[in-house]
């Protein structure tokens, strides 16, 4: 059991990721410190900046809940090993097409 | 059923202002979210993939038409219209909103319903036979003692932070369809040589990364002496139980490290030492006031069979089909238990709709007495048709979609939400579970096949009981990628057993083929038509079907 | 930290000390269990008005027979799912009948201070701009109890016998 998610190394690409506290949808922090459902407004980090933005994320709950990090392409695609994971936290569960953000449930 | 008086009541109504109070303040920002979880987790509330979880309690698993209409209404109203029903009895919604929340507990407060202790380091819902006031081979109704152990469970000042989560089976003394073997406390109702009606405790049963069979740390204890026992077993656990590690802190890794004579020793002296003030008090009058919610319907002096059951059957193949599988015999003549499986083919297991649910009750009201439970198989069961009515009722469910015919059957299989929905999950449960469906889903051939319980969990945790299916998949995580642990040999019931890890794991596509060969080469083996895959695989040992299982891979 | 007693703000000028009574008069130290029972094996033992801390893994049987002694106990909540002390709680009061101040110390979250009334505990070390509205309001959120406890309350088990019922008690 673990909700701990893998250790990325510091030069690694990675995006904060969390859940709204208000409504538990997924959310991505955004470059100027805003929370977005969209991944594509994630804003991609390394290093102290990612650390820093992590710490601001982790004091920032009542709009977040349980902040880390996922691993994302320069580009911010998801990759890594918690790719399926991740996929299905950003589209939603893959059993069911209308479900989540994939069904356009916004 | 139990009906909440104006105590049970008052007090469920207390809890959701309570727990209102504390969503509030975590909305607000005076409640961090480190120390928000445990409380919410009290009152059933996950935070999961996509978002926030309720685990409504459905204790015991019984359940009426206007309860299960209640929860169709909340699926409308808050959720997308279905629930996922539990290996412990209760139902899960997956989308309810944090700010919905308190709303959503005062409306089942409306149903005599709750969330409490659905989740925590606290007694959980406690579980029961679906089939129990039915059943031929009971030695008595174990739902009055279920009731009774939920008030006493119930926001116990004591064992509210318990080492771990605590689960309590019981079971009513024939063959054992709660799995009360694979918990932390299992219950049996049996007579002693005096021939009085008590309880067998078993104690230090649970699956997860170290799974155990519990043991019998007491033959037999009486009625009245049944809570204080309780409360001896869970303050030894509360005191002794190890906190420094999680996942060393169930009840059974307690029993494991004492010993059985070690645990017991601590138990019984504890037992013991309570002074008479220290009792828990149950007066006799209380115990009759409960066990009256559960007196029997009155059923017709009926004929043990019944000529339209029976010339319908012949008439109509998957009325006869179903009727095999689905239809279950019953301690009154003239009257069946019906399995409403919650396995179609290609839907998540233990998934029902809205409008699925207020079909079931509405059948419910008007063929079984409105009883309705949860079986831990992740399907229902109304409990008392009369089997005149059965054609009546097949139709019904048909038309509602949930005549599928498989109860029992390799493809009635139990398996957790996984990665599709559980943050804790490492691979996906519901879409291996559907493509094992798929390549067993001609009816023949699943006729020829017979009993099977197969399990699925999506990690370690094993909530899809994995351990204890005859044949058991555990989802573990290689290197980002799903892979699947096929175990053989687990049993859930009175012969309760931990299946064995056949060998290295498979990939998601090549489970389905690799369990078609394991099953024909079972119905190669199998001595008679009549030998169950769990009896050949007991009787050969696992070599052949880890053969077969790796075969032409 | 502020030292509620039966709900009211108090004062408590007892220090912690880890290394036994030395030279202070019992009632101004609390000290270990351990300390405790060499003292009282010891030719000048205390015997009144002694402060004791217990740790969650402290048996509280060891004190059973010098309970006499001891006009204060605290039962430290190293963190606040650590459900220990009140089992403690209901051995020392529903078992060995002690009746002096039982104080409850370390993390304690409000959500906690209901359990902790109800298991024997009438003095919390606790923190809050609010505390006596905060604690009032926590312990008064459910008011009907399934389980007696050492908080004296009758369960509903018994209330719900017509001879006990909610007029003829309160
Ligand atoms: C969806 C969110 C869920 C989460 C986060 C979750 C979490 C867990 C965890 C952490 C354990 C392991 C406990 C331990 O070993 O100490 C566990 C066990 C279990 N869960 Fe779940 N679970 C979830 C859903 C379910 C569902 C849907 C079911 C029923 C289908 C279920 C039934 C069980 C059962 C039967 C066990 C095994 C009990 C045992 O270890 O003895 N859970 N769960
Ligand atoms: S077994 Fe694992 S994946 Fe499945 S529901 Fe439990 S925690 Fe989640």
């Amino acid at each position: 059991m673990s909700s701990e998610r893998p250790k990325l190394g510091p030069d690694i690409p990675k995006a904060i990721t969390g859940w709204n506290s208000r409504t538990g949808r997924v959310i991505y922090l955004t470059a100027d410190r805003n929370w977005s459902e969209s991944l594509s407004e994630a804003c991609v980090m390394t290093g102290d900046e990612a650390q820093e933005a992590l710490r601001f994320a982790s004091t920032d709950q009542v709009r977040v809940s349980d902040p880390y990090f996922m691993q994302v392409t320069q580009d911010g695609l998801i990759s890594g090993r918690e790719t399926l994971r991740e996929t299905i936290r950003a589209r939603g569960p893959t059993n069911h097409p209308m479900f989540g953000k994939q069904g356009g449930d916004l | 059923m139990y009906r909440y008086d104006e105590f049970d009541e008052g007090l469920v109504r207390q809890r959701a202002r309570q727990f209102r109070g504390q969503v509030e303040r975590r909305l607000a920002g005076e409640l961090p979210e480190e120390h928000f979880k445990p409380l919410r987790l009290q009152n059933g509330v996950y935070l999961q993939l996509h978002a926030y979880m309720l685990r409504v309690a459905i204790p015991y698993g019984q359940l009426d038409g206007a309860k299960l209409r209640g929860l169709a209404e909340i699926a409308d109203r808050y959720d997308k219209r279905y629930g996922h029903f539990t290996t412990r009895q209760n139902i899960q919604f997956n989308w309810i909103r944090l700010e919905d929340m308190p709303e959503v507990l005062d409306r089942l407060a409306d149903f005599g319903m709750h969330a409490i202790q659905t989740s925590g380091n606290c007694i959980r819902n406690v579980t029961s036979d679906p089939f129990a006031g039915a059943g031929a081979d009971e030695v008595e109704d174990p739902r009055p003692w279920c009731e009774i152990i939920r008030q006493w469970s119930t926001f116990h000042p004591e064992f509210s932070h318990l080492p771990r989560k605590f689960k309590i089976a019981v079971s009513g003394g024939g063959h054992d369809r709660a799995a009360i073997r694979v918990h932390d406390i299992g219950l049996d109702l049996k007579r002693n040589s005096e021939g009085e009606i008590g309880f067998e405790v078993i104690c230090g049963g649970g699956l997860g990364r170290t799974p155990h069979v519990g043991v019998t740390v007491r033959e037999w204890i009486s009625k009245p002496d049944l809570l204080s026992y309780l409360e001896a077993i869970m303050r030894v656990y509360n005191r002794h139980g190890r906190r420094d590690n999680k996942y060393k802190a169930r009840i059974k890794i307690l029993v494991n490290e004492l010993g059985e004579a070690g645990f017991r020793k601590l138990v019984e002296e504890e037992f013991a030492a309570q002074h008479e003030s220290e009792k828990v008090v149950l007066p006799q009058t209380e115990i009759n006031r409960i066990e009256a919610y559960f007196a029997p319907p009155v059923f017709d002096a009926a004929l043990p069979t019944s000529e339209i059951f029976d010339a319908a059957r012949k008439t109509d193949k998957s009325l006869d089909r179903w009727a095999r599988h689905n239809v279950r015999p019953h301690k009154i003549p003239g009257y069946a238990s019906i399995l409403v499986s919650l396995k179609p083919l290609g839907a998540p297991p233990g998934d029902a709709t809205s409008d699925q649910m207020r079909a079931i009750a509405d059948i419910a009201d008007r063929y079984a007495g409105g009883d309705i439970r949860v079986a831990h198989e992740q399907d229902l069961v109304l409990t008392h048709v009369r089997l005149d009515d059965v054609p009546s009722v097949f139709a019904a469910l048909q038309a509602a979609g949930l005549a599928t015919a498989n109860g029992g059957l390799i493809t009635d299989i139990i398996a957790c939400p996984g990665l599709d929905y559980c943050n804790l999950a490492n691979a996906r449960s519901i879409s291996v579970a559907n493509s094992i469906q798929e390549a067993f889903s001609d009816p023949n051939l699943e006729d020829l096949i017979g009993r099977l319980h197969l399990n699925i969990s999506g990690c370690i945790n094993a909530c899809g009981h994995h351990h204890v299916g005859h044949i058991g998949i555990l989802g573990v995580d290689k290197k980002g990628e799903e892979f699947y642990q096929v175990l053989f040999g687990g049993r859930a019931d009175e012969r309760a057993a931990i299946g064995e890890i056949a060998g290295p794991g498979l990939r998601h596509e090549d489970i389905a083929p690799a369990l078609k060969r394991v099953v024909e080469r079972y119905l190669v083996l199998r001595s008679s038509p009549e030998e169950t895959f769990i009896d050949t695989l007991e009787r050969l040992g696992q070599a052949p079907f880890r053969e077969a299982l790796y075969g032409a891979s | 930290m502020a030292l509620l007693r039966h709900g009211r703000v108090g004062s408590c000028h007892r220090v912690f000390s880890e290394t036994g009574f030395g030279e202070c008069a019992a009632r101004d130290v609390i000290v270990t269990l351990r300390s405790f029972l060499e003292d009282q094996t010891s030719p000048t033992p205390h015997r009144e008005d002694v402060g004791i801390r217990l740790r969650p893994d402290d048996d509280p049987a060891l004190l059973a027979n010098n309970l006499d002694a001891v006009s204060l106990i605290e039962v430290e909540f190293p963190k606040y799912t650590d459900g220990r002390g009140y089992s403690i709680a209901q051995l020392l009061r529903r078992r060995y009948g002690y009746s002096g101040e039982l104080r409850a110390v370390g993390q304690i979250l409000r959500d906690q201070l209901l359990l902790m009334k109800r298991s024997g505990f009438d003095a919390v070390a606790f923190d809050h701009p609010d505390t006596e509205g905060v604690y009032a309001e926590a312990v008064g959120e459910l008011s009907e109890v399934y389980q007696a406890a050492a908080d004296g309350s009758i369960s509903i088990f018994l209330r719900r016998r017509t001879d006990l019922s909610p007029g003829r008690l309160t």
